[in-house]
């Protein structure tokens, strides 16, 4: 390349990134700062136990390796970690141990035949090149969560050399089609649409996992959003699993961590990232814990404490067919909730105490409302027509009975 | 039908076109205005059978609508498709030019379901139309047909069965390149089966945005090898001097062409019309709007069904107030004349078409929106306010008015620019062979490190994979240092989080544009925008920056950021930026030695430094003030074409008169190349120098304001003698005394004798 062509090309790139630059720096991006000399420290997940997958003695801080430049390079072009968890040890009680029961996946967002066993949901997160997908963004970990004989076994695949992929992409596609379904938190709208898209460049193949996914978003959503304003894995760590993170690499910095990890090849640099990973993969398998507890306490009649929440449930028993544990999610929402949460609740409440044969307790509750100056103007005819349907029937019944 | 009725009662005096026509031509005020008055002969169709291989359900189809045979053209194109090589199709509006791709892709897909074909318009009201018509040969064809538009405005929801389950996709090149290629494993059912790729209105896909475009298409193909499919392009353009070349550049293959219209055309009368001079001095003639006014009214009066056009906004709803005025309501009906430009819902466009079709809708006043391929039938007369810029567009506004049988008349009525002067002095100009070409450098880097960029993201780079350029494994391994790209084992993969397609618009050259901003009235509203390298002479602080003719000036040139606050004002003087330019020559690609001129093209590094502006009055140009200018110095580097004067040229002249003599020549070249090159006079720069440093001699840069350039500079390097023919017929029949902006530029600005020195230095 002559010199002239360079310092165009040179100009042009440059020309680009100031360019690019003056664009984050209004969107307010952060950049990756030097790393920190002495390397990191990062707190991996609670293991009870670890080993490779040749089984073996931990190797948690063993990392990946090989020399820097990678003589092996051809054989280790992608790993697998593993390691194993007890079940105990994550404090759960459902997720995990008896087999799962249909009307508390549907509570976790899955549609279509429940699997037989938890051994047979594989919880999983990745790690990307980027946010924006599209064919150019990797994903180059794939951190996932089994459960297997009373332990949760957690692996890490990991892409060491882009040139790998293929390979990289057949194993993990190869691992996801052993499982009925998967559990991810946001997964339908980003590691999903990465991983098909990953799988078709590599391999012209389809992912059969993905027509079965429990994305638990959407439920943590709607028993803790209300409550926590925020529903981020990191915000539930700290508000509901009580377990905040220290020394975490913020996931807007992985991609560049990585492409550094590509050119130096420091192992070093990747074990924070496996870190971060592995912690999100088990607060996932955490928080759906704690998500099917609150289903099945509220269908033995202990509903969520947050009125929001509670309510928030009684919808999704609703639409499932459980009515007993609907109406007693409403109830709670109702006796527990502030007057727009008890507005919120009124509707489908009286409806339950209608089917319930409750008339006179759903009319109070509707009159008291109105009283009140409760809700919108949509919702206050809403509620006079149930009112008027209400107060038939109770005629009727009066008619009858006198 | 009701509406016909009406419009009869409206006009009981219908006289035909040919009478007034006739009428036109007896009257004195119009005969002197008309500098040629050509009658073009109606010629026969000319037609071929159906090919034998057409599937009998197309042909049935085809003969129900009382289709019995193809025209020639169409039956060339189809052939060509079929044997699998690339087509461009060049033949007049309304000559059925639609059929050429859609038979072929019809053909296809009734013989196998899984065929897919990719449509790009320029536009996406040119879009949408197509889909109606597509929609409506397919409902006619018993075969199972599924097409889809897909653009910003396609809903999510309707994304995934598109990309799975359309047989033809529609959309536009921004389309392709921001949301179809970088996803392109959502799209598996398409690029394993894609067969025909469209490229219609070819002719737009030049410069800049052809340049762009040409780059989306070799993404296009790397996909689809990748796939392992091989689509053949048809394309369809308007005429221009290079269709096969342009073609070509957007193939990269051999490209069949078809220019030879089949179609019947109805005799046509074209006239050129020339607004008298009002101020002889200034060179200011009567306005052109006023002019076509006047001639469109008069067709409309007597119930010819009209559009007229106009080169902009403005002065679209201009010419439709003045038309409305002319038609006061209740005598006639209040729809009587519709405006129809872009800005307008899409709701009323449809409306206006479907009036236009049926005849309730008598006159249309147009921006250049209506210029391509809308169907809207065909009108008796058009009247086209000014000339719009190339010859492909005034035949494309021209070709509006003409139904196959009937007469029909189209008038081209001047403004007083350099080039409309040309034009309707030298009518041939038109008349004859197009002489633009429409120009395209998709090796530009400025313009191919994006687009490398974006392919490395679509697909990994192998290492000696070429990307158009010979300089592809020199970019990529800069961009591999740079950390951009990842190279492992001979492949180049893509290694940055951003996605490289979002910044990049396929429009401008750099992006980097200075953004008007009008702040008066407290909002903030951008009304425009300027080319960064020009922003320091247009809008440095306190400038008067015109827009839409209306004056505003700069309060505040936000340099770092690239916007340039302005206020409504109203004042008596502009302000003229004085500049000092310096052209520094790179490289010479080639050269010609004359014995009075001598002519080059090649790289080189325009520097231009701002000093001062001055205030000058409306019509006086007196100097009231001036002010510094304090911005830095601005770098281009960019292609060029340059003109030296050798001695023979200025036999012993006085300095003073050389200088004149090449300013005015310069803005002579300047105002007059972009008949050679289908572009603005502002995507031209000039320089001139009385003594160039690498010639020695005095020279005169006209040069691509595009970084990088798209090719218009060895374009007039290869067309100078034309070039210079020009100039000197032009000037031999402009009528100022000694110069006016529609020429050389007017002597008061330039020097005096500006005129007489120019002619003698071009004479031939």
């Amino acid at each position: 390349m002559t010199l002239d062509l360079r310092a165009r090309i040179a100009a042009i790139v440059e020309r680009d990134r100031a360019r690019s630059a003056r664009v984050e720096a209004s969107a307010g991006r952060p950049r990756e700062p030097d790393p920190a000399p002495g390397g990191w420290t990062a707190e991996g997940p609670r293991a009870v136990g670890s080993r490779t997958e040749s089984g073996g003695t931990p190797p948690r801080r063993e990392g990946f390796g090989g020399p820097p430049h990678g003589a092996d390079r051809n054989e280790r072009g992608f790993s697998l970690r593993e390691q194993r968890i007890a079940i105990d040890d994550l404090g759960l009680e459902v997720v995990g141990r008896a087999a799962p029961e249909a009307g508390v996946l549907a509570h976790l967002g899955l549609r279509g035949d429940p699997p037989a066993s938890w051994d047979d949901v594989l919880f999983l997160d990745t790690e990307t090149t980027g946010l924006s997908g599209g064919t150019g963004t990797y994903v180059f970990l794939l951190g996932t969560a089994h459960f297997s004989d009373g332990e949760l076994v957690l692996r890490q695949h990991v892409l060491h050399d882009l040139a790998r992929e293929r390979e990289f992409v057949a194993a993990i596609h190869a691992e996801l089609g052993r499982f009925r379904a998967c559990a991810s938190y946001n997964g339908k709208c980003f590691d999903l649409p990465l991983l098909r898209s990953r799988v078709t460049l590599a391999l012209r193949a389809e992912l059969s996992v993905d027509e079965s996914h429990l994305d638990l978003l959407h439920p943590a959503r709607r028993l803790w959003k209300d409550r926590f304003g925020s529903t981020t894995l990191r915000q539930l760590e700290e508000s509901v699993l009580d377990d905040p993170r220290v020394d975490d690499v913020s996931g807007a910095l992985i991609p560049e961590r990585y492409f550094r990890y590509l050119r130096v090849r420091d192992p070093g640099i990747l074990e924070p990232i496996l870190a971060h990973n592995a912690r999100d993969v088990v607060s996932l398998v955490r928080i759906s814990d704690l998500v099917a507890r609150a289903v099945i306490l509220a269908r033995s009649g202990r509903a969520p404490d947050h009125a929001p929440a509670a309510l928030a449930l009684a919808r999704v028993f609703e639409r499932t067919g459980e009515t007993e544990a609907a109406f007693c999610c409403y109830e709670s929402a109702y006796a527990d909730g502030d007057l727009t949460v008890r507005t919120r609740a009124a509707l489908p409440y009286a409806r339950a105490l209608e089917r319930r044969g409750d008339v006179t307790r759903a009319v109070t509750m509707l009159e008291t409302l109105l009283a009140l100056g409760a809700g919108s103007e949509t919702w206050r005819e809403q509620a006079e027509a149930r009112l008027r349907r209400l107060s038939r029937i109770e005629m009727r019944r009066l008619a009858v009975a006198g | 039908m009701p509406s016909l009725v009406r419009t009869d009662v409206r006009f009981p005096a219908r006289t035909s076109l040919e009478q007034i026509l006739e009428t036109f031509e007896r009257d004195a005020e119009l005969a002197a205005m008309v500098t040629r008055w050509e009658r073009t002969p109606a010629k026969p169709p000319r037609y071929a059978p159906f090919p034998a291989w057409v599937d009998g359900r197309i042909v049935r189809a085809l003969r129900a609508r009382g289709i019995e045979a193809l025209y020639t053209h169409q039956a060339a194109a189809l052939e060509a498709a079929h044997a699998r090589k690339n087509v461009v199709v060049v033949t007049p509006t309304a000559s059925g030019k639609t059929l050429c791709y859609d038979l072929p892709v019809l053909d296809a897909i009734a013989k196998d379901g899984s065929a897919r074909a990719l449509y790009l318009f320029p536009t996406k009201a040119l879009a949408q139309d197509q889909l109606a018509g597509l929609e409506r040969l397919s409902g006619e064809i018993d075969i199972e047909l599924k097409t889809f538009t897909y653009d910003g405005d396609t809903p999510p929801a309707a994304r995934a069965a598109i990309r799975s389950a359309g047989h033809v996709v529609i959309t536009n090149p921004d389309m392709l390149h921001t949301g179809i290629l970088p996803h392109h494993t959502k799209w598996v059912k398409l690029f394993e089966q894609l067969r025909f790729v469209v490229l219609d209105e070819l002719h737009t896909y030049r410069g800049v945005f052809g340049s762009n475009v040409a780059n989306v298409l070799r993404r296009l193909r790397r996909v689809c090898r990748f796939y392992g499919s091989d689509p053949v392009f048809i394309c369809t353009s308007a005429t221009i001097a290079n269709p096969e070349e342009l073609a070509r550049r957007h193939v990269e293959g051999d490209v069949v062409l078809i220019d030879e219209s089949g179609a019947p055309r109805g005799e046509k009368v074209i006239a050129f019309v020339q607004p008298p001079v009002v101020n002889a001095q200034l060179g200011i003639r009567r306005s052109a709007l006023l002019v076509g006014r006047d001639i469109a009214a008069t067709l409309l009066a007597s119930g010819v069904q009209t559009i007229a056009f106009a080169k902009s906004r403005v002065q679209t709803e201009l010419l439709l107030t003045y038309l409305r005025a002319k038609f006061p309501q209740p005598q006639y009906p209040p729809d009587l004349v519709r405006g129809y430009r872009s800005g307008y819902l899409p709701s009323e466009r449809r409306a206006i078409e479907r009036g236009l079709r049926d005849g309730t809708v008598r006159g249309v006043v147009s921006s250049n929106a209506l210029e391509l391929g809308i169907d809207i039938g065909a009108l008796q007369a058009a009247v086209l306010v000014g000339y719009p810029g190339t010859v492909a567009s005034t035949w494309q506004q021209m070709g509006r008015a003409g139904r196959r049988e009937d007469l029909s008349a189209a008038f081209l009525v001047a403004s007083s620019s350099p080039t409309d002067q040309y034009v309707v002095q030298h009518p041939d100009f038109v008349l004859g062979r197009a002489p633009e070409a429409g120009l395209v450098n998709p090796d530009n880097l400025h313009v191919l490190v994006g687009h490398l960029k974006c392919g490395a993201f679509e697909l990994p780079f192998e290492q000696g994979e070429r990307f158009g350029t010979e300089d592809t494994p020199g970019v990529l391994q800069y961009l591999g240092e740079q950390g951009i790209l990842h190279e492992t084992e001979g492949r180049y993969h893509w290694s940055d989080q951003a996605f490289p397609a979002q910044a990049m618009s396929l429009r401008t050259a750099s992006n980097d544009n200075v953004v008007i901003v009008d702040t008066t009235g407290g909002g903030q509203r951008v009304i425009g925008e300027v080319d960064r390298f020009a922003a320091p002479v247009l809008v440095h602080e306190q400038a008067i920056y015109l827009h839409e003719s209306r004056q505003f000036q700069v309060e505040r040139l936000d340099w770092e950021n690239a916007k340039a606050y302005v206020t409504e004002v109203k004042v008596d003087y502009y302000t003229d930026a004085d500049l000092a330019v310096r052209v520094r020559v790179i490289d010479e690609f080639a050269r010609t030695a004359g014995r009075r001129f001598s002519r080059a093209h090649g790289e080189i590094l325009v520097t231009a430094l701002p000093t001062i502006y001055k205030k000058l009055t409306m019509f006086t140009h007196e100097n009231v003030g001036w002010g510094k200018i304090h911005l830095p110095e601005q770098e281009l580097q960019t292609t060029s074409f340059w003109l030296t004067l050798e001695e023979a040229a200025v036999p012993g002249w006085p300095r003073e008169r050389v200088e004149v003599g090449l300013a005015g020549l310069g803005n002579l070249l300047h105002a007059l190349a972009p008949l050679f090159l289908m572009c603005d006079a502002h995507d031209l720069g000039l320089a001139v120098e009385s003594r160039s440093p690498h010639a020695r001699r005095p020279a005169i840069h006209l040069f691509d304001m595009t970084p990088g350039g798209v090719g218009f500079a060895e374009r007039l390097y290869r067309s100078t003698d034309a070039l210079l023919e020009r100039a000197r017929e032009h000037l031999a029949s402009c009528g100022c005394e000694d110069g006016c902006p529609a020429c050389v530029g007017p002597a008061y600005a330039i020097g005096a004798h500006v005129r007489s020195s120019v002619a003698d230095l071009i004479r031939a």
